[in-house]
């Protein structure tokens, strides 16, 4: 619980002062485009790199792939790109996860 | 004047329902998560109270999922926080008449209110009132949406109503929209393959999101420049 807290407040100070820098100092510099498009890509890798640490598990040592959770994600992503709406593409997602492991394992 | 205000009040108010949808949307799935990283209700929303980040919260609960440590944790969103400096200085000039009170408005940059006001700037110069509004309405629907997650996912049997997949789901409903481009593409790619040779040589490896998030944008920025240098 504390350790809760302290993740928190943490979480709050950095996240706080990489919007006020930008605010308060980097308007008075003019920023290199590149850098710019890498701050950007960011977010892309990291989100990536999590779907695929938790697609694929370690497991004794070694490395398994979970079909229920890699079923989840392809259900998820048809159904985003077909409806473009997130919280129903995630439930779908999930239920054929739910689906999946009900009847195959 | 007061009727500017008021001009102000209602678009930005139409503006921004749509996006608080999605926002709420994102908040409810963040709700869920935290309490299956075992957050209480009082922290699951006080996080989205002082921390109001969609990306630095959902990762954060992810990652604990996954069992990594603060120290990962923090350099990680301090990663992901990197894109608020640019936002930050491209939004300054327009919420400069708030003087004193912009260090108050800073809380609120993020990705949405930056496309919204970025526009409206455009349009009608600089105006902090409507980006006051615009981020007070997404607070608002940020910290309901959390509550009403925590509350929900409480109540539920994780395991038998599959709340431990609703991690990977909600990141490729995250991902997946914004594939768009060669070097968006190239760069996902690469930070797929690159987390797959990092946990192959250490399993559950704690670095691999950080090297993940530091390197594989860099060949999301080679194939800018070819792209470029082609056209």
């Amino acid at each position: 619980m504390l350790n809760q807290w302290f993740l928190i407040g943490a979480l709050a100070l950095v996240t706080y002062l990489s919007r006020v820098i930008g605010l308060e100092f980097m308007s008075r510099w003019k920023m290199n485009p590149t850098l710019r498009l890498y701050f950007n890509y960011v977010p892309i890798a990291i989100i990536a790199a999590l779907l695929v640490k938790q697609i694929v598990l370690p497991f004794h040592g070694g490395l398994t792939l979970s079909i229920p959770v890699l079923l989840s994600c392809i259900g998820t992503a048809v159904m985003i790109l077909l409806t473009k709406r997130f919280l129903p593409s995630v439930i779908v997602g999930v239920v054929i996860g739910v689906l999946f492991r009900y009847f195959f394992s | 004047m007061l009727d500017q205000k008021k001009a102000a009040l209602k678009t930005a108010g139409t503006e921004a329902l749509p996006l608080a949808i999605a926002i709420a949307a994102y908040g409810m799935s963040y709700g869920v998560l935290a309490t299956q990283v075992h957050f209480s209700l009082l922290t699951t929303v006080a996080m989205s109270v002082f921390v109001f980040s969609g990306s630095a919260q959902l990762v954060t609960v992810a990652m604990l999922a996954g069992g990594a440590g603060t120290a990962s944790i923090l350099l990680t969103v301090m990663l992901l926080n990197l894109r608020n400096l640019l936002y930050g200085a491209a939004l300054s000039e327009g919420l400069a008449p708030a003087k004193k009170w912009t260090r108050l408005l800073a809380f609120g940059i993020s990705d949405e209110p930056f496309v919204l006001s970025t526009a409206r700037f455009k349009k009608v110069g600089p105006d902090p009132f409507y980006f006051a509004v615009v981020t007070g309405i997404f607070y608002i629907a940020w910290i309901f949406a959390a509550l009403f997650g925590a509350l929900i996912g409480d109540q539920l049997d994780p395991q038998k109503w599959g709340l431990d997949l609703a991690f990977p789901a909600t990141f490729a409903a995250l991902l997946v929209p914004g594939l768009k481009g060669k070097p968006i593409i190239g760069t996902a790619l690469a930070a797929v393959i690159l987390t797959l040779v990092m946990e192959l040589i250490k399993p559950g490896n704690e670095l691999t999101i950080i090297m993940v998030g530091l390197f594989a944008p860099l060949v999301g920025l080679y194939l800018h420049r070819r792209g470029r240098a082609h056209a």
